[in-house]
């Protein structure tokens, strides 16, 4: 039963826990922004179709990649509009785009694949990129998990602290923070709340687009229809339960990476005589704890989710 | 003397209405005329007791109303038109088959569909109400639809006393799959968007182990995700019993949807929980202040939510299908969503908002099948729809638009409006 506790384990859990990271660190900066973005998943699923799509016809899974993260930007911005300037309900909002995101891979998945469900494999994936960092690698344990991976792992990485960064010692970092905390005194100094939450959603987008691009071509070689399987949720919540920090997010991820990582191996090898579907559903339920026991100590942005009319300030 | 004659002429609208519903949905398009009929009718009526003045505000106010709606679906129908003529589908003939297929050929596949996303819409639009994103749904439907199975293929009873019982055990087992999400709102604040959609993930990879368990036999190819038929005890009827020319799959589960749309909007608008249940959804802090409690508010919306939901698993078990499928894309939780929305959350518009979702749905697979477009562009128009429908503000922007390119009107105007 201990066997399993291995180093395997451990590339599993960061592996699985990428796309998590990705979308969450994302949701991060947005909800900082003010923006409640539920939209992780529809973004995903856009993204990781686009990437596939533009992967297969171009032969080259860096421009799959690349298609993949603005495909994301860009539906994102449906969520921009229509919450910023619109001032539509956010939770509505990103409900719909969850549901339109189905629709618009159905449809185009027809028209380029010419069936339903999975699309073709593409040429070349991500996956085959992957490379050892000298010296780090050879770290034992931790070592192959972290440093022997693929090119969305590294970025994944790169961005968490990156993200931090932004987040802690830049001027737009501190503006997208008074966006979402106080975004009164914001306008009043002459910076655009709706600028900065623009970009928050923005950035959640090209992130969750790249977790997208992640599921269907680095993990894997296709798209296939909910392939995202409540993965944009989890973010969701590993969002909150690493206190809307990037840092905290990328640690919660790991955790659910973790809890998927172990799920699979369970299954694997029938540790337990019980039904498979009961291990599949051990990352769901250890979600919803993670959501219960942590979010206590968690206070979102002052104003998240709170709309914002310039109006207000009197003109 | 004229008190009886309205009472009368009520009376006269409610039958026309009620069996005009009855006969258009077993299938019969002319009842659509008897219900047309009725609102002509109630029309006449308010015109003897209110004069014409008033009826004629009444239509305008109305007519306005629906506004929004009518340029949304067409707004989202003409994106449809541009998608299509942009991919190489011809607009012309995807249109008329959907609409044919979902509005008079298949008429009877639009009910089917629709009584299940009237009971999940009602679902969400009732968590709504209080503030709350019942966004698990499809979990309600799942533990709704195990439950139907399982007591429709165990109990025994008289055919009434079986369907009853279904209904409200399904239904509280449903409502209590909604107890720890509620819970753990209440209690660590924990949002129900997440709670309740991984639970939906939960309930959903609970279905194959039931089927297993209730003869899905895996080592046969035969029967790998069904159940057992149920006893025909646990039956719905179906129209067919006393309507003979109507389509044999159509069963009364639509009606009881349609029942039960009235008893939420009842409850919402006519009584003491309903209005509290308003009060916290529409002002938390203006709620407590009234000493209404938030906490058990919340239980009660999410409880009965679930109890809704589960109802739309319910429906399909012993109505439609009389087993349990493994039916990983039922998605009527998803599009209860949709259909709550669409309809701003009011229980009476979620019948039609459901009708409207289920008849897109059976015309697209009709389009699908005669004239080869995917049937994915109805996913596509359905969600933007949804959007040009659900953001109000547009229309209020657009105004505002024209009226500063006019210079007619002042800036004040304008704020108003928003405001």
């Amino acid at each position: 039963m201990l066997a399993i506790f291995n180093t395997d384990l451990l590339v599993a859990m960061i592996r699985l826990s990428t796309p998590i990271t990705l979308a969450a660190i994302g949701a991060t900066i947005c909800e900082r922004s003010g923006i409640v973005n539920i939209a992780m998943e529809g973004i995903m699923i856009v993204g990781a179709f686009f990437a596939t799509v533009v992967a297969y016809y171009t032969g080259s899974p860096w421009l799959g990649l690349l298609a993949g993260v603005l495909a994301g930007g860009l539906y994102s911005m449906i969520h921009a509009v229509a919450t910023v300037t619109f001032h539509l309900e956010h939770v509505v909002s990103g409900a719909v785009l969850n549901v339109l995101a189905v629709g618009i891979t159905r449809y185009f998945m027809v028209l380029f694949f010419g069936h339903p469900g999975t699309t073709d494999p593409v040429p070349k994936g991500l996956g085959e990129y992957q490379f050892a960092i000298p010296f780090l690698s050879k770290i034992p344990v931790l070592g192959p998990a972290l440093f022997n991976q693929t090119p969305i792992v590294y970025m994944s990485f790169i961005l968490v602290i990156l993200f931090t960064w932004l987040l802690k010692k830049t001027k737009v970092g501190l503006h997208i923070r008074a966006a979402g905390e106080h975004p009164l005194a914001l306008e009043t100094i002459g910076v655009s709340v709706y600028k900065m939450r623009y970009l928050g959603v923005f950035i959640s987008g090209l992130t969750s687009g790249l977790a997208g691009a992640f599921l269907s071509i680095e993990n894997g070689v296709s798209f296939t229809e909910g392939m995202s399987n409540g993965k944009g949720f989890i973010a969701l919540a590993a969002m909150i339960s690493g206190s809307w920090n990037p840092v905290g997010a990328f640690l919660a991820s790991l955790f659910f990476g973790f809890a998927d990582a172990l799920q699979i191996r369970f299954q694997v090898f029938k540790l337990l005589p019980i039904p498979e579907e009961l291990f599949i559903i051990f990352p769901y339920l250890a979600t919803v704890i993670a959501v219960a026991g942590l979010v206590r100590k968690s206070r979102p942005p002052k104003e998240d989710g709170v709309d914002f009319m310039i109006e207000k300030t009197g003109e | 003397m004229r008190s009886y004659r309205n009472t009368l002429l009520i009376a006269l609208v409610l039958i026309l209405a009620i069996s005009g519903t009855i006969l258009y949905l077993g299938s019969y398009f002319w009842g659509g005329l008897l219900i047309m009929a009725a609102g002509a009718l109630y029309l006449v009526n308010a015109y003897f007791e209110k004069g014409k003045a008033e009826v004629l505000s009444m239509i305008r106010r109305y007519g306005r109303t629906i506004l929004i709606p009518i340029i949304g679906i067409l707004a989202s129908l003409l994106l449809g038109i541009i998608i299509m003529l942009a991919t190489g589908y011809d607009p012309v003939r995807a249109f008329k088959a959907l609409f044919y297929g979902g509005f008079v050929k298949n008429w009877h596949i639009s009910v089917l569909n629709a009584a299940p996303l009237i009971f999940t819409g009602l679902s969400v639009a009732f968590a709504f109400q209080a503030g709350l994103f019942n966004i698990g749904a499809e979990g309600q439907y799942y533990i709704g639809a195990m439950a139907a199975a399982w007591l429709g293929l165990v109990l025994n009873l008289p055919a009434l006393i079986t369907l009853i019982l279904i209904f409200v055990v399904a239904g509280i087992l449903s409502a209590a799959w909604n107890f720890v999400p509620a819970l753990l709102k209440v209690k660590t604040g924990a949002h129900e968007v997440i709670t309740t959609m991984m639970l939906a993930h939960v309930a959903r990879y609970l279905s194959p182990i039931f089927i297993r368990a209730f003869g899905g036999d895996p080592s046969s190819s035969k029967h790998p995700y069904v159940t057992d038929t149920i006893l025909e005890s646990a039956w719905l009827p179906r129209f067919q019993q006393f309507l003979p020319k109507s389509n044999y799959r159509l069963h009364t589960g639509i009606i009881i949807a349609i029942a039960m749309a009235f008893v939420v909007y009842y409850i919402l608008y006519k009584t003491k929980y309903g209005f509290e249940i308003r009060a916290v959804g529409a002002n938390k802090d203006a709620a407590r202040a009234q000493g209404i409690s938030i906490g058990k508010n919340i239980f009660r919306a999410l409880l009965f939510a679930g109890f809704l939901a589960g109802f739309a698993g319910v429906n399909q078990v012993v109505g439609l299908d009389h087993k349990l499928f493994e039916n990983l894309q039922a998605n009527y939780g998803w599009n209860g969503i949709s259909v709550a929305l669409l309809a701003g959350n009011n229980p009476i518009v979620v019948i039609f908002t459901g009708l409207l979702w289920g008849a897109l749905d059976a015309g697209g697979q009709y389009m699908a099948r005669t004239t080869q477009t995917p049937n994915a562009i109805v996913e596509i128009v359905k969600g933007v729809m949804l959007f040009l429908i659900v953001a109000k503000y547009i229309y209020v922007y657009i105004g505002n638009g024209l009226k500063r390119r006019s210079k007619t009107k002042a800036a004040p105007d304008a704020a108003e409006a928003r405001g």
